[in-house]
């Protein structure tokens, strides 16, 4: 793999770490398509306007060994990958949080019956 | 206070402003949200460790816009409250949203509280 795609493959790595969380009883995050967008596009937009912000102020940089080097405007492809990646990774941990809190809860209403 | 690091610290009243006062999802008043935001952080040293490492960055930060405290590893520490407000506002928004589907319904459709947010919590209404 060529380092241009670093970037982009950490975030891959993300997602396959994250999929089976999908499978947890009661997840529904990514079967769920509308919900997940009303959650993320404004944290896309939000998120996207500091990147850009902190890009214009100088605040940081990228290095164009570890990006494609496709750009939207002067935004890496890689962080707007970044920032519906990261979020989609939150959204799976909290619901198999709630998954295994269910299931705890459950069994301990099991014996407590 | 440099520019990066005033903004990263900004953020988290702001979205805990939002969620517990013009939202009122009351998500930081939950055991699962923190539970949640104590695995989202240890994976988030491992990414935000390999992205920021000084010998081989993916992301260069301005010294001028950073506080220069560095860790663990080489991660700025503004970037957790980035991060931490990133994470914490797309939950606030998730909750907020209703889950689709008729409830019931055959596969896996079983009920889902729409407040389920509140269930692991201490969080008690009113």
């Amino acid at each position: 793999m060529p380092d241009t795609w670093q970037y982009l493959a950490l975030m891959a790595g993300c997602l396959a770490i994250t999929l089976p969380l999908e499978f947890f009883p009661g997840v529904r995050v990514y079967r769920d398509p509308a919900r997940v967008a009303i959650a993320l596009v404004p944290v896309v937009v939000v998120f996207v306007v500091w990147d850009l912000v902190g890009i214009a102020r100088g605040h940081w940089d990228f290095n164009e060994r570890f990006v494609t080097g496709w750009q939207l405007g002067p935004l890496p492809v890689e962080e707007l990958v970044f920032f519906v990646v990261i979020p989609l990774c939150t959204v799976l941990t909290y619901e198999a949080v709630g998954s295994v809190l269910r299931l705890l809860r459950s069994r301990r209403e099991g014996v407590d019956a | 206070m440099p520019e990066y690091t005033l903004l990263a610290v900004l953020s988290l009243p702001i979205v805990a402003a939002l969620d517990l006062v013009v939202l009122r999802t009351r998500l930081l008043l939950t055991a699962r949200y923190w539970l949640s935001m104590a695995i989202v952080l240890f994976f988030t040293v491992l990414v935000d460790g390999w992205l920021t490492k000084l010998d081989a960055p993916i992301v260069v930060y301005s010294a001028e816009a950073t506080s220069g405290l560095r860790w663990p590893w080489d991660i700025p520490v503004e970037d957790f409250g980035f991060g931490i407000s990133m994470c914490t506002l797309v939950l606030i928004l998730w909750v907020r949203a209703t889950p689709a589907g008729p409830v019931g319904r055959g596969g896996d459709g079983r009920p889902r509280p729409a407040s389920g947010h509140r269930e692991a919590g201490p969080a008690t209404a009113g």
